[in-house]
């Protein structure tokens, strides 16, 4: 684990559990999935991360402090989830730390939640689900259960060190990526890819509340968004529209 | 005798944009650094988009809890328009939880600066599932000939 950058662990934790991550990044997808998933399965924290690499800053709730970046869970899941946005100089440390402190707990696979933004979004009426995965085995599994699979293209973000690293630690890991809008609150795609986490992660979730109260979360989430997109500018997020050149 | 290596003209026009380019991402963080809401006026900031293709702008604004037979947008300048919604119902900070802030919010509104020149009179506009689309045809005042 990282000197940097530590997981305070509030409650004692359980292993072998599927491990989600949610954060900020197109669409919110990975933040309103993971919330849901929060309140659904009555999730509570187990353990918080501890850096000074984190913005000065603590989130409040019924008056008292919180790390921005926090682990829920219970004996089957564990979700890592952050509440502001995370600045691009600090994703390595961060990812690495969760994805070390993982592993020290035998989970058996992990899942990042996030987006793929798509133009004219509004006009689409079926959004798509797609993964990838850190190694062949994992992405023949993702397959067989009817997942459509991302082959060609760059990722940028979070969920990209998560594969990155996962790769490398022979840790079973997938990403899941649903259409969204680039930079506005997107309920809907969370609520498709959170059908799609069903399918790998023998999760049960319904989606009906997610998607009533869309227009509250689209309200309520303006702000995270905002800042979540000054970050991916800083990232260079939009090289995920680029065609990619593969030299073979 | 002195062993310092001289820069190269690359690396010190690469450094002056990059420190130009750090710059003006402060420049813009500080100008967009204020609340997303105005309670005196009791409205809240949509978030907004803005394209620019060959032949049109386009601007997209997410209008939640819009009712759309209230959308407004007028041009206030050759190159700002004003954009305001009524919402379905008024939203106070303590629906969000906020209880340390009053107000409620019974408006969605923003200006747009368009950053090519258009025809506003030949603004369209859609609505479609809460985003709000403004179609603006591009103006070409002048064309450089190819020689």
């Amino acid at each position: 684990m990282s000197e940097e950058v530590k997981i305070v662990e509030r409650n004692e934790i359980s292993r072998g559990a599927v491990m989600l991550f949610g954060f900020p990044d197109v669409g919110l997808v990975g933040v309103i999935a993971a919330s849901h998933l929060i309140s659904e399965l009555n999730l509570t924290e187990v353990a918080y991360m501890d850096s000074r690499l984190l913005p000065p800053l603590i989130v409040l709730h019924e008056g008292l402090p919180h790390s921005p970046i926090r682990v829920f869970g219970n004996h089957d899941v564990l979700l890592a989830v952050s509440e502001t946005a995370v600045s691009a100089d600090t994703i390595y440390p961060i990812m690495h730390t969760l994805i070390d402190w993982g592993r020290s707990k035998d989970v058996k696979k992990m899942i990042s939640m996030s987006g793929i933004p798509i133009q004219d979004r509004q006009d689409v009426k079926q959004l798509k689900v797609f993964a990838a995965a850190s190694n062949p085995e994992i992405l023949k599994a993702v397959k067989d259960k009817g997942v459509q699979v991302l082959k060609e293209g760059y990722m940028v973000g979070p969920q990209a060190i998560m594969m990155q690293y996962c790769a490398k630690t022979d840790v079973p890991a997938i990403t899941l990526l649903a259409q969204c809008f680039f930079n506005y609150p997107d309920p809907e795609a969370a609520a498709e890819l959170l059908k799609e986490l069903t399918k790998i992660a023998e999760i049960k979730v319904d989606v009906s509340k997610l998607l009533e109260k869309g227009e509250e979360i689209r309200l309520r989430a303006r702000d995270v968004m905002r800042r979540t997109q000054q970050e991916m500018s800083k990232m260079k997020k939009t090289q995920e529209y680029d065609i990619p050149m593969y030299v073979s | 005798m002195s062993t310092k290596r001289k820069r190269s003209i690359f690396n010190i026009i690469s450094e002056y944009f990059e420190d130009l380019q750090e710059r003006t991402e402060r420049f813009r963080d500080a100008l967009i650094e204020k609340p997303s809401w105005n309670h005196r006026a009791c409205t809240m900031e949509p978030l907004q988009n803005i394209m620019v293709t060959p032949t049109e702008v386009i601007i997209t604004v997410d209008l939640p809890y819009a009712e759309e037979n209230t959308i407004r947008v007028k041009p206030i300048s050759r190159d700002t328009i004003e954009i305001l919604a009524k919402m379905k119902r008024k939203i106070r900070f303590d629906d969000f939880g906020i209880t340390h802030y009053e107000g409620e919010f019974e408006t969605l509104y923003c200006q747009t600066r368009v950053p090519v020149p258009v025809y506003m009179d030949k603004m369209e506009l859609r609505f479609k599932k809460g985003i709000l689309e403004i179609h603006l045809p591009r103006k070409h005042e002048y064309e450089i000939p190819i020689e």
